[in-house]
C-alpha cells in the first residue's frame, strides 16, 4: 500500500510539474492579464480610471436627464449607499440595464467613496483615450435607420427632454426641425453633445442614432 | 398685481436661461469631445459669484456666509433650492395660475392672485433653512446636496394668512393635515412629485402666511413666484414654492418627500445606519448660529477683531450666544445687536482681542430660551437633516 502509494504521489507530482509547466507556457499571457485585473480591483484609482470612459458617458447620458451630474460628484458613499441610489434612480426612470448599473455601481463607489477627497483631479485623460469609447466599432459605410426602431429608442433617450412625439419640452422640437435635413450637423450633435445636451457616442451604437434619426423624419 | 406683472415678464427665454444659468460648466464639458468630458468639471470654483451652486441643474445654491452681516438677506443672494426647477412659464402665467383650495371643506375655492390682494395683507420677518443645511458636516457622508452653512436666509415675507383663506373654504370637523403642491414638475413623469403637508395647528397658525413679496418685492421665480409657503419657525420643507393646490386632509400627505425623505428618527441611529427606523417629519428648526466675520481662512491684524454673526431658533428667542477660542474648553459671552423679532435670526458680535500671530479657530454656539444649546456636532441621521454643531472659522493673524 505504501509503495503504491509513493508511486502515485511521485506520478502526481510529475503530473502536477508538468501541468504547470504547460500552463504557464500555454496562458502566460492569460496569466499576467489575471494578476494585474485583480491587483486593479483592489485600487479604486485604477479600477474608476479603467471603467471611467463607458461609466461618465452613462453618468451624462443617462444619469443627467433629471439632474446634473455634479449632485453624483459631490456623494461620498459606500458601495451599499451607491447600490441603493442607483437602484432607486432606476426606480423612478433612469434608463439603465442591469449590466450598465453594476458598471455605475463599481464606478461611483471606487471614485466616490468616503475616502476619497473634497476636490478630485480630473481623471488622467490618457487613460480615457486609450479605451474604445464606444461599444461598437466605428462604421465607415453609411448606416441605413430603421423608423420603427427609432421610435423605442427615442422614447428611452429622448423623450424626457424632446417631449412625446418629439414636440419639444425642456429641449427643443425635433419633429420637423431643419437640423434633420443637415445630417453631419445632426450626428455632429447627438455623438458629442452641445450644452444640456448629452453626447450619445458612448451609450447608442450608430445604427441606433440612424434609427431615432430616420424615425424623426416621419414626425 | 405687481407681482403678476412680474410673472408675465417671465419669456421662456429668461425661463431657460434661469434654468440653465448654472449650467456653464455642463457646457464646456460636452463642448470638449466627449471622452474628455468629466463630471468634476461641474463642481469647479463657483464661490466667486453671488451664490455657491451645490447642482446646476435643478438650480441649488448657498449664500456666502458673509452676506450674513446683513439683517436680511437680499433675494438675488438668498439660497435656492428645489427638486425639480421652476415650472413651466405658462403654468405660473397670471392668465392662467389659480390657487384651489379642497379636500375637507365646506366649499372648494379658485383664487386668481387678484381675488388674494382682497385679504388682509401681513408682513412677518423670518428665517428660511434647508432641512438639509450642513448636511456636508455629519460623519459618515450621508447622500443628498452637501450643503455647508449658507443654506438659510432672513427675509421678509408678505402675503396672507393662511388661516383666513382655509376659514373662508370652511373646514370640516375630520380636518387634520393640510397638503400643499406646487406647480414644479420632475422631467420624467415617474419620478415622485414633491408634495407635503403641515398639521392642521401650524396651518391655522396666525404667523402661517402664503408669501406673494419678499423684501418688499414680488416674490422670484426662484423663490416660489407667484405664491409660497411661508412656515415661520419651521424648516423651509414645509415652505412650498409656486403653490397651487391646498388640500385639507384626515391624514398626512403620502408620498416619497413625506414618508419616507425629510424626517428624522425618533430614537438614536447609529451612525452609518440604515434609515427604516420610527421617524417623524423635519418640522421646527432647532438652535444655531453662524460667524459670518471674520471668514474662514481670512488674515487679520493683531488688536481687537470683530467676530460677528447671527443666530435664530424655531419658535424660541435666542437667549445667549457664546464664543469660544480654545476648542471650546471655555466660552465668552457675545452681544447680542439690534432687536429681537420672533421668527427672525439675532445678530451678534464679540470682540476678540487677538494678541499674538498665529493661526486660530473661533467657535461658536447659541442657547435659546427654552434652554437649548448647540451641541458640538449633531447626531448623525440617515437624511442628514437638522445640522446645527458649534460653527467654525479658522483665522491667520499677522502682526
Ligand atoms: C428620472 C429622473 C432621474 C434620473 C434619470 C436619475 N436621477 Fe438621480 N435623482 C433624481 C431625483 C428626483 C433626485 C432627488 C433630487 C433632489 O432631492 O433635489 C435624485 C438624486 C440623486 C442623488 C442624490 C442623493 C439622493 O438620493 O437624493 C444621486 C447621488 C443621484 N440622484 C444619482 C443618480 C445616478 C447615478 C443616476 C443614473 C443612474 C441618476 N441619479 C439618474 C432623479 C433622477
Ligand atoms: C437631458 C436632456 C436631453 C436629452 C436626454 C436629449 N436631449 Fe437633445 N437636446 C437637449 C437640449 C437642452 C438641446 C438644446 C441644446 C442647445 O442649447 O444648443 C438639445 C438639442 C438637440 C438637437 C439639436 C436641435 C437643434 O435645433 O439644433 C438634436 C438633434 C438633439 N438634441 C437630439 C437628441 C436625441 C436624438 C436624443 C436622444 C438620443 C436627445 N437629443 C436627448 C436636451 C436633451
Amino acid at each position: 500500500m505504501t509503495g503504491d502509494g509513493s508511486v502515485t504521489r511521485e506520478a502526481l507530482g510529475l503530473n502536477r510539474k508538468k501541468v504547470i509547466a504547460a500552463g504557464l507556457l500555454l496562458a502566460g499571457g492569460f496569466f499576467v492579464l489575471a494578476m494585474t485585473t485583480a491587483a486593479q480591483e483592489d485600487d479604486p484609482v485604477s479600477v474608476s480610471a479603467a471603467l471611467a470612459p463607458r461609466a461618465e458617458g452613462l453618468i451624462i447620458a443617462r444619469c443627467s436627464v433629471c439632474h446634473s451630474a455634479d449632485l453624483i460628484a459631490q456623494q461620498r458613499l459606500p458601495r451599499a449607499r451607491w447600490e441603493a441610489t442607483v437602484e432607486k434612480m432606476k426606480h423612478w426612470g433612469a434608463e439603465v440595464s442591469g449590466e450598465e448599473a453594476d458598471l455605475l455601481v463599481r464606478y461611483l463607489s471606487a471614485r466616490y467613496h468616503p475616502g476619497a477627497p473634497d476636490h478630485l483631479p480630473p481623471l488622467d485623460s490618457e487613460v480615457r483615450k486609450a479605451e474604445p469609447f464606444s461599444q461598437e466599432p466605428a462604421k465607415d459605410g453609411p448606416v441605413t435607420g430603421l423608423a420603427s426602431r427609432g421610435a423605442g429608442i427615442f422614447e428611452h433617450n429622448c423623450q424626457a427632454c424632446h417631449g412625446t412625439g418629439a414636440m419639444g419640452g425642456m429641449g427643443p422640437k425635433l419633429a420637423k426641425n431643419p437640423i434633420l435635413k443637415h445630417e453631419d450637423l445632426f450626428w455632429e450633435t447627438v455623438l458629442h453633445g452641445r450644452g444640456p445636451m448629452p453626447a450619445w457616442g458612448s451609450v447608442l451604437s450608430h445604427q441606433d442614432i440612424a434609427d431615432v434619426h430616420a424615425w424623426l423624419l416621419t414626425r | 398685481m405687481k407681482e403678476s406683472g412680474d410673472i408675465g415678464r417671465v419669456s421662456r427665454r429668461s425661463w431657460l436661461k434661469t434654468l440653465f444659468c448654472g449650467l456653464g460648466a455642463v457646457l464646456v464639458v460636452n463642448r470638449v469631445p466627449a471622452r474628455a468630458a468629466s463630471v468634476e468639471s461641474d463642481l469647479g470654483s463657483k464661490e466667486s459669484g453671488p451664490l455657491t451652486v451645490r447642482v446646476s441643474r435643478p438650480f441649488d445654491a448657498e449664500t456666502p456666509v458673509r452676506e450674513f452681516t446683513s439683517f436680511l438677506t437680499p433675494n438675488h443672494r438668498f439660497f435656492v433650492r428645489s427638486h425639480f426647477g421652476p415650472p413651466a412659464p405658462d403654468l405660473i402665467a397670471e392668465a392662467n395660475w389659480k390657487l384651489r383650495i379642497g379636500g375637507l371643506v365646506e366649499r372648494s375655492l379658485e383664487l386668481t392672485a387678484g381675488d388674494l390682494k382682497r385679504f388682509e395683507p401681513v408682513t412677518i420677518t423670518a428665517v428660511v433653512q434647508c432641512s438639509g443645511n450642513g448636511r456636508a458636516f455629519y460623519s459618515p457622508k450621508v447622500p443628498g446636496v452637501q450643503w455647508e452653512r449658507g443654506a438659510v436666509g432672513n427675509a421678509q415675507w408678505t402675503g396672507v394668512r393662511l388661516r383666513d383663506l382655509l376659514v373662508r373654504a370652511g373646514m370640516k370637523e375630520q380636518a387634520r393635515h393640510v397638503q400643499f403642491q406646487g406647480a414644479d414638475r420632475p422631467v420624467v413623469a415617474s419620478v415622485p412629485l414633491f408634495t407635503r403637508s403641515i398639521p392642521l395647528a401650524k396651518a391655522i397658525h396666525p404667523d402661517t402666511i402664503l408669501a406673494y413679496e419678499m423684501n418688499g418685492r414680488p416674490l422670484p421665480l426662484l423663490h416660489g413666484a407667484p405664491l409660497r409657503v411661508i412656515t415661520p419657525g419651521w424648516m423651509a420643507d414645509s415652505c412650498i414654492k409656486w403653490l397651487t393646490d391646498i388640500t385639507v386632509q384626515a391624514e398626512e400627505a403620502k408620498g416619497y418627500y413625506m414618508e419616507t425623505a425629510y424626517r428624522v428618527p425618533t430614537t438614536p441611529v447609529e451612525p452609518g445606519g440604515a434609515a427604516g427606523g420610527p421617524s417623524i417629519p423635519v418640522e421646527e428648526m432647532i438652535v444655531k448660529s453662524l460667524i459670518a466675520t471674520p471668514q474662514e481662512g481670512e488674515s487679520v491684524k493683531a488688536g481687537p477683531v470683530a467676530v460677528q454673526g447671527v443666530a435664530w431658533s424655531g419658535e424660541a428667542a435666542i437667549a445667549k450666544v457664546e464664543v469660544s477660542m480654545d476648542e471650546g474648553k471655555t466660552w465668552e459671552p457675545a452681544r447680542l445687536t439690534g432687536d429681537a423679532y420672533p421668527y427672525a435670526w439675532r445678530r451678534w458680535q464679540y470682540i476678540w482681542p487677538a494678541k499674538a500671530a498665529g493661526t486660530y479657530a473661533i467657535l461658536c454656539r447659541a442657547t435659546d430660551a427654552r434652554g437649548q444649546m448647540q451641541p458640538a456636532a449633531s447626531s448623525w441621521n440617515p437624511g442628514g437633516f437638522l445640522w446645527n454643531g458649534w460653527d467654525r472659522v479658522t483665522v491667520t493673524v499677522t502682526a
